[in-house]
């Protein structure tokens, strides 16, 4: 056995820039896997908290930018007078938003404040949070990646221009970062200073469009996945053939809505996974056949002296599988380490804004790395398995 | 005195496997490059041929797109105050108030889907006037709709992506959804992005969809130098409102591609550096293979940089025919319709993935790189290579 490990160590060794070139030439295609996964994943979890969630999500049947009347809480809420299927209710208004001098649209909505912490549990605001949310009509809690991009802090008084009217400047103090929240983007500020301001803004809007009493979703949260089932159905059925017909889905069913809408990037990024795979097994392949050309007088030599075919075998393919696990570390690693640990890690990427590298993943990449190598191997391996001693050693040079 | 091109093309036939292996890695690096860049590339050519600078297009001050501009009668009339704007034959302002609106459709099923997706599309409501605005937009089946009536016309690639779109076809509209338009026309605009929408009469729409106002109105002015002059007019205390050029107004909301702009880069580099490592392996072998070979043709007189010189030329051969294999496989993504959401005006712009003359030169330009970085060291090794060791090695 330890014959077998310093002959493979050799092996490695003897053409350090080939060995090296094939770890690189595996590394970076798995480093393109590793990042692929892990915005695939960041996105899986987004969409699992909202399946664990158990929230439904009302929206107007005809399109997500006509209002629903804020009425349609209460007669929501009736369906379950007991209060133990539908635990809450919380109206939503999309404000969208800009910060002067940046041209990059923002995501904020405005909440019912009284429900949005029990509807929004994982939120996880803290008591003191909870107080100054209920305390103060100008409290807003921002994003955390967005607060990094704007250098916001709790306490500061930031400015935003809503993108709805009355599109005059909105002044609020931000009482949380709201770091444990699954949405890293997501400002959330109170619908009744949103209205208040629209009621009081001199900009001509239509007095109807003002919209007082008006929300673009409302959010409900339900006790089982029983209720979130029985609930979908009902509530449309509770509105149908009503001036405001309402399409209910669950929470993970919405966003997922949006993120095949725009460009299915966990399918396309799948799909460019595979790609790089194949591309690294291309690579290696190349190496292992070019080693196997450059030792078959060598392996002949070996056959000769007795070593079965079996042990020709193993040792080609343990070669390529060590390769390949050296680049698959390599490539798993630097992203996890670069995403981690250093200045990058505040890097954004499309809908999931942080990109958080789990180690699974890289554990993942590591053991694509293996398949690699073994199949990058088997073609050579056999080769050197079924090597004819005699007609072999009559090449020798 | 250079190695002849021949020298080379018979090498690379020596390594069947080796060259065709290393020709997989830089083709697959080239049709990804390819395909990516032709998602930005279809949607900026969408967006790039919709307007004229000479028409502005007017919204609200803060709102970012149409669908968020809320525009009333009072401040309408105003515009009409503006220096420099066009008259039509009648001697009217050419100005056209618009209304957009946005419906939930299914997408035509595709062989993948189970169930029809829903597309969020933009209905816009304009007069006759707007035909004489956006005058790329013509119909090219069936006819225009007539002002007052049920009657829509759609989008080519709306027709092409979305159910319901057919001549002929109904289509249920309306805040209550229950106004039924009937599907008259379908329009070409030379790829603009109206070429995703619905249009119908502008009043039939508000009506439908209870708006007492409009979402933009759209002004042609007599010449591009009057711009300036509108533009500080609108956006000034008389009427205080926002115009922008129409491409200017196109121009920003396709800002949300330069993300995938930079997402494709980064991703593309990582690839072409794995390239590049599989490139040079298969040239630090070939040079490995042929030691007893290149110490012959220094003696025999070929100089240090007819070697190099080859060693490139073999791996540019290798890249350069991989990468016309990649464009030729990456023409087929070309024409491939998808849409996305912009969130910006929250509904889908269907288009058509481009392969421009730009993504084949930077295709090009990628492959001549890894060609080169793959080949330069292996090379400089091989020209580097002393006659008498390399004679005694081999």
């Amino acid at each position: 056995m330890p014959l077998r490990v310093v002959y493979l160590y050799r092996n490695l060794t003897r053409n350090l820039s080939r060995t090296l070139l094939t770890c690189c030439a595996v590394a970076l295609p798995m480093t393109i896997y590793v990042l692929s996964m892990a915005v695939i994943k960041g996105i899986d979890r987004f969409l699992d908290n909202s399946a664990k969630q158990l929230r439904l999500v009302v929206g107007h049947k005809t399109s997500i930018i006509n209002p629903l009347p804020r009425g349609h809480r209460a007669k929501i809420e009736a369906l379950d007078p007991t209060h133990q299927r539908i635990m809450s209710i919380c109206g939503v208004r999309w404000i969208g938003g800009t910060v002067q001098n940046e041209p990059h649209p923002l995501s904020t909505l405005a909440v019912e404040p009284d429900t949005f912490a029990q509807t929004f549990s994982d939120y996880y605001l803290t008591t003191e949070e909870m107080a100054d949310w209920q305390r103060n009509r100008q409290a807003i809690i921002v994003g955390r990646a967005t607060a990094q991009r704007f250098h916001w802090n709790v306490g500061d008084r930031i400015q935003i221009n809503p993108s709805v009217p009355p599109y005059t400047p909105f002044e609020f103090k931000v009482i949380s970062t709201a770091p444990k929240a699954i949405d890293p983007i997501t400002n959330i500020c109170r619908l009744d200073y949103l209205e208040e301001l629209t009621k009081q803004a001199v900009t001509i809007v239509p007095e109807d469009w003002k919209l007082q009493g008006w929300v673009s979703f409302f959010f409900v949260k339900c006790g089982s996945q029983a209720d979130v089932d029985h609930f979908r159905v009902a509530i449309d059925a509770l509105f149908a053939h009503s001036p405001d017909e309402t399409r209910t889905q669950d929470e993970k069913t919405f966003i997922n809505e949006f993120i095949k809408q725009q460009f299915d990037l966990p399918r396309n990024l799948m799909i460019l996974a595979s790609l790089t795979v194949f591309v690294a097994i291309m690579a290696a392949a190349n190496t292992m056949s070019m080693n196997l050309r450059d030792r078959m007088n060598e392996t002949a030599i070996l056959k000769s002296l007795g070593f079965s075919g079996r042990v020709i075998f193993g040792l080609i393919q343990t070669e390529g599988l060590a390769l390949c696990l050296s680049g698959g570390l390599v490539g798993a690693l630097t992203p996890y380490v670069l995403f981690t640990y250093s200045p990058l890690r505040n890097f954004t990427v499309p809908l999931i804004q942080t990109l958080e590298i789990q180690p699974i993943v890289c554990v993942q990449a590591m053991g694509i790395a293996l398949v690699i190598g073994m199949l990058a191997s088997a073609w050579p391996a056999w080769v050197g398995l079924r090597l004819p001693v005699i007609s072999a050693l009559r090449n020798l040079e | 005195m250079a190695l002849p091109l021949y020298y080379n093309w018979r090498n690379l036939q020596r390594r069947k496997l080796s060259t065709t292996l290393t020709f997989i890695v830089v083709t697959v690096v080239v049709v990804v490059l390819c395909v990516l860049l032709s998602f930005t590339a279809g949607i900026r050519a969408s967006l790039a041929a919709t307007g004229t600078n000479l028409n502005l297009i007017v919204l609200k001050p803060g709102a970012t797109a149409e669908s968020t501009s809320v525009l009333v009668p009072d401040e309408i009339g105003r515009l009409v105050q503006t220096p420099g704007i066009a008259l039509g034959s009648d001697g009217s302002p050419l100005m056209s108030r618009e209304l957009c609106v946005q419906t939930t459709v299914p997408r035509r099923l595709s062989a993948r889907d189970k169930e029809p997706a829903p597309a969020n599309v933009a209905i816009r409501g304009v007069d006759p006037i707007a035909f004489d605005l956006h005058r790329e937009v013509r119909i090219i089946d069936g006819r225009s709709f007539q002002s007052g009536t049920m009657e829509i016309v759609v989008g080519k690639a709306a027709h092409d992506r979305y159910e319901h779109t057919n001549i002929g076809d109904e289509i249920v509209l309306g805040r209550m959804e229950n106004r039924i338009y009937k599907v008259v026309g379908v329009f070409d605009a030379g790829g603009a992005t109206f070429e995703s929408e619905l249009w119908a009469p502008r009043t039939s729409i508000s009506d439908s969809y209870l708006r007492r106002f409009d979402s933009s109105v759209v002004m042609r002015l007599q010449s591009v130098a009057a711009t300036k002059a509108a533009v500080e007019f609108i956006n000034g205390p008389t009427v205080q409102l926002e115009a922008k050029p129409e491409p200017q107004y196109y121009e920003d909301l396709s800002k949300k591609t330069q993300d995938i702009v930079v997402l494709s880069t980064i991703l593309v580099s990582i690839m072409a550096m794995g390239a590049i490592f599989a490139v040079a392996n298969t040239m630090f072998a070939t040079v490995d293979g042929r030691r007893r070979e290149i110490a012959m043709l220094r003696t025999i007189g070929f100089g240090k940089w007819a070697i190099l010189v080859s060693f490139v030329v073999e791996s540019l051969l290798i890249c350069v025919s991989a990468c016309s294999v990649g464009l030729v496989l990456s023409l087929l993504a070309g024409g491939v319709k998808q849409d996305f959401l912009s969130d910006t005006t929250w509904t889908v712009l269907a288009f058509e993935m481009k392969i421009t003359p730009g993504i084949l030169v930077a295709a090009f330009m990628l492959s001549v790189i890894v060609g080169v970085f793959g080949a330069i060291t292996p090379a400089l090794r091989a020209s580097r290579m002393r006659i008498i060791d390399a004679l005694r090695k081999a």
